[in-house]
């Protein structure tokens, strides 16, 4: 990792992210967080835009609390129970940020998300970046950095994906990308060129719009 | 009128209200009942604690259960081995922080323990009411505790916050009254009385209507039916616990076995139910249960009003709902149902879950989280 990325801590990555989805979010609209931990995102929607309506799901009752103290609703429970009591098109956008790795059926919940909201959201931590690839190629070992810090004995079951994959995805199934923004392994400065080999994380905007 | 700083308080500085008193109101202006019958005039029980501020905006109305009443924190008396209902979470530095907050809290119309009811004399005939008493629902109970506040010149309510039945009151008042209530925190609690719970609230209302001593529900007051209201509160108790509950505290202890006298009750479980049904029938009166009951069972918003986002539609108010895990009677799914309806119409609402292995009772039993919870929602 270069010197640059050890500078910025999870809070600092989180910021990129944040920031991102948030200029991308316009006033007036209304937003469902999948996996909305402790609702840091959602109420920087509230606050830098106007008129937002929010909602953050999660299944942390401590994030739940904490979500409850920024005044931005929140909904103790599975994702895909959120997502199937809400009919077509009820939110502009539908975010999850980091959140695909952890759900037991990524397929659905996408596919849910592209009904119920006009516009979806996605952030992942890219698994093909170059870092992982030598990581694995050298060590024969699981990968163990800032990013996924524990060791598998200690990790939660996850389901990495990688640039590729999700692209692949999204053409196999119709789904249109509108905007597609990946970041260097700083997770700060743009990756144009060959993001499935050099970007650290990215950001797509999908929907079912042609 | 506004008593509410007469000071009933008495702050022993460890964190309870202290000695309390209560009040009446006696409201002299007829009530008509949703469905049907009226009184011409009422009086309502009802304790305060803390103190209103000058803008009388810090209004916490605590709304009760079945069996509860307007005693839900301090003692009447030094010599009271038993606090209020709801010690735990209200006063100074406790979640409705009584140094904040005013908190109201009234017994429901039709009780037993000094709001009217149907062990109340009706002026009219000199005779108590009984079952001539008028049915009475959620609305009637919320209707009644509007006119307190009016008498208490509050306009608005902070927060509306109760479990179970009170949680259905908290949800009644921010459909019924929206520009009044800010929040609203229902715990353990449902928007429509199931065919589960209506089952045990039937055989419950059986065991007292089954006793010859019921009578039509004319009993005197020298000789109750104890028998009846006993059952139907053994009964009801196990629906507030839990299977875990219940063996953690008492699993298969008992007395010794007396081959001779089999049927007495010797596992520690039976003698807590009984001494629960005893306990209760001294201080509640069995036709108050038949009412309450019954609003309970009537109490359905997707019934009464189309579908719950109807229901919903004028509400105003925050909303916090709270399920327990463990709650089998109002289950965490009824709980979550009205927060996802909310979120439907676009209400600011949120649902949280708290793990508890004591059933549907955990709403009234110490819990940080729950805690946190309420202080977290009264903050913003």
């Amino acid at each position: 990792m270069s010197e640059e990325s050890n500078n910025i801590g999870a809070g600092g990555k989180r910021k990129i992210e944040l920031d991102a989805i948030t200029e991308w979010v316009e006033d007036g609209q209304s937003v469902l967080d999948l996996g909305c931990g402790r609702g840091i995102l959602l109420s920087e929607i509230m606050r830098r835009h106007k008129g937002i309506y929010a909602v953050g799901v999660d299944t942390d009752f401590t994030k739940i609390t904490h979500c409850i103290r920024r005044g931005v609703n929140a909904y103790h429970g599975d994702i895909m129970d959120a997502l199937k009591s809400f009919s077509d098109k009820s939110f502009d956008w539908i975010v999850c940020s980091r959140t695909l790795p952890e759900v037991e059926n990524p397929k659905e919940v996408i596919m849910q998300s592209l009904r119920v909201g006009r516009k979806v959201a996605v952030g992942f931590v890219n698994y093909g970046f170059w870092a992982n690839r030598l990581s694995i190629l050298f060590s024969g070992n699981r990968i163990v950095n800032k990013v996924f810090p524990e060791k598998w004995e200690d990790a939660r079951p996850s389901n990495q994906i990688s640039v590729n994959d999700f692209k692949e995805f999204c053409k196999s199934n119709d789904i249109t990308i509108n905007r597609e923004h990946c970041l260097k392994g700083n997770w700060r400065t743009p990756c144009k060129f060959c993001p499935n080999l050099l970007s650290g994380y990215a950001i797509f905007e999908i929907s079912l719009e042609k | 009128m506004n008593d509410s700083g007469t000071g009933t308080f008495q702050a022993n500085g460890d964190g309870d209200v202290g000695i309390v008193s209560y009040k009446d109101y006696f409201c002299p202006t007829p009530l008509e009942f949703e469905l049907g019958g009226r009184l011409d005039s009422f009086n309502v029980r009802y304790e305060t604690y803390g103190r209103l501020n000058s803008e009388k905006s810090n209004a916490i109305l605590v709304c009760h259960a079945l069996t509860g009443d307007h005693h839900c924190a301090g003692v009447y008396s030094i010599m009271d081995k038993k606090s209020g209902w709801w010690n735990n979470i209200i006063g100074p530095k406790k979640p409705l922080d009584t140094e904040k907050y005013f908190v109201i809290c009234s017994n429901c119309i039709g009780g037993c323990r000094g709001t009217t009811g149907p062990a109340s004399i009706n002026p009219a005939t000199g005779e108590r009411y009984n079952l001539t008493f008028p049915a009475i629902t959620m609305r009637d109970m919320v209707a009644v505790q509007r006119r307190l506040l009016a008498h208490l010149e509050i306009e608005k309510l902070h927060m509306v916050i109760g479990g179970s039945m009170g949680g259905m009151q908290a949800l009644q008042w921010a459909i019924d009254y929206p520009e009044m209530v800010e929040r609203v925190c229902a715990l353990a609690t449902t928007s429509r009385q199931n065919a589960q719970a209506i089952a045990f609230n039937e055989v419950g209302r059986s065991a007292i209507m089954q006793d010859p001593v019921w009578n039509n529900g004319n009993y005197e007051l020298a000789r109750i039916p104890s028998v009846g209201l006993g059952i139907a509160r053994m009964m009801a108790h196990i629906t507030y616990l839990s299977d875990k509950g219940l063996e953690g505290k008492f699993g298969r202890e008992h007395s010794a076995i007396d081959g001779t006298k089999i049927f007495k009750p010797s596992f520690d479980i039976e003698s807590y139910l009984h001494h629960q049904g005893q306990s209760f029938v001294n201080r509640f009166d069995a036709n108050t249960y038949l009412y309450f009951t019954r609003a309970l069972d009537l109490f359905d918003l997707r019934g009464k009003y189309g579908s719950l986002e109807n229901a919903f539609k004028d509400v105003s108010a925050r909303v916090l709902c709270v399920g327990f895990t463990s709650d089998w009677l109002f289950p965490p799914e009824q709980n979550r149902e009205i927060v996802r309806a909310l979120l439907r119409c676009k209400k600011t609402a949120s649902y949280a879950e708290i793990k508890s292995d004591l059933g549907h009772d955990s709403f009234l039993i110490h819990s940080p989280k729950l805690y946190t919870l309420i202080e977290n929602f009264l903050d913003v």
